[in-house]
């Protein structure tokens, strides 16, 4: 951080950051419908980690995205991990969901994530370099149209808090399977093993 | 088929591309990268690393905490 940089300097430097970095404003939109559909605890993740990613874009990188295993950070095995991951989907998944001891957990799992990935990559890759036009375009295509649909489902259910059984979304579908203790313990220990593959790339 | 059918049929239509997309990833010489490659590239930055995770933690979040 400069500090010879004015706030209203950064202010205008993270608000150019908003509109021009995808993400930071994807985020903040995200944020916002997740604010109004009654979930404030997700909308303050979203909203928090945009408005610091945006500052921290507009001021620039502070450091290069060195791999952390090269600053002599310990990374546990995949075993170690999903031995972890097993405990932890175990014990908090015996909660309901929406409870305060299910909340707590989830998030610092979460906050504990964004806050690695925020130092750098956990392992060293090759850079792929620039990809053939037609395969982003048709990865694009998919991923958006998948995005699209399950909106259209929200968007006709009675209410954005109301569940539509003739217009399910994933959540509505999977509403049965996370009713149990043993769904909800699977269901968090895939997500937890998805997390720490999206990590290491 | 019912509003509820064809809903349910639009996931499995978009899970079913993936599929397709990352096999037809595996042919010699093709021009459509794989998933892993695709968010190398996207992560390869802060940006897309963190907005990748929190993408990641936000469905933590909307599956079980309030």
């Amino acid at each position: 951080m400069t500090e010879s940089r004015s706030t209203a300097a950064v202010v205008r430097a993270t608000m150019a950051t908003v509109v021009h970095e995808p993400v930071v404003a994807i985020m903040l939109v995200a944020a916002f419908f997740d604010g109004i559909s009654g979930n404030p605890i997700h909308a303050l993740l979203l909203g928090g980690v945009a408005i610091v990613l945006g500052r921290d874009i507009a001021l620039g990188e502070p450091n290069p995205p060195i791999p952390l295993v090269e600053r002599g950070m310990w990374i546990p095995g995949g075993w170690t991990v999903a031995a972890f991951s097993a405990a932890f989907a175990l014990v908090v998944g015996a909660f309901p969901r929406y409870s305060w001891p299910a909340t707590v957990g989830v998030v610092a799992a979460a906050a504990a994530a964004i806050a690695v990935a925020w130092r750098g990559p956990l392992v060293v890759h090759a850079d792929p370099g620039p990809l053939p036009r037609r395969g982003v375009v048709a990865w694009s295509t998919v991923l958006v149209a998948g995005a699209l649909w399950e909106l259209e489902a929200l968007l006709l259910q009675p209410s954005l808090t109301l569940d539509s059984q003739q217009h399910p979304t994933i959540s509505t579908l999977t509403d049965p399977v996370l009713s149990t203790h043993a769904g909800r313990t699977l269901i968090m220990l895939a997500w937890l093993l998805v997390g720490w593959f999206l990590m290491r790339q | 088929m019912s509003s509820h059918d064809v809903t349910v049929l639009g996931y499995a239509v978009v899970v079913v591309a993936c599929v397709v997309l990352q096999l037809l990833s595996l042919r010699p010489g093709t021009r459509i990268p794989g998933f892993t490659t695709l968010l190398r590239r996207v992560m390869r930055g802060r940006p897309g690393r963190v907005g990748v995770i929190t993408a990641w933690a936000w469905l933590g979040l909307h599956f079980f905490a309030r």
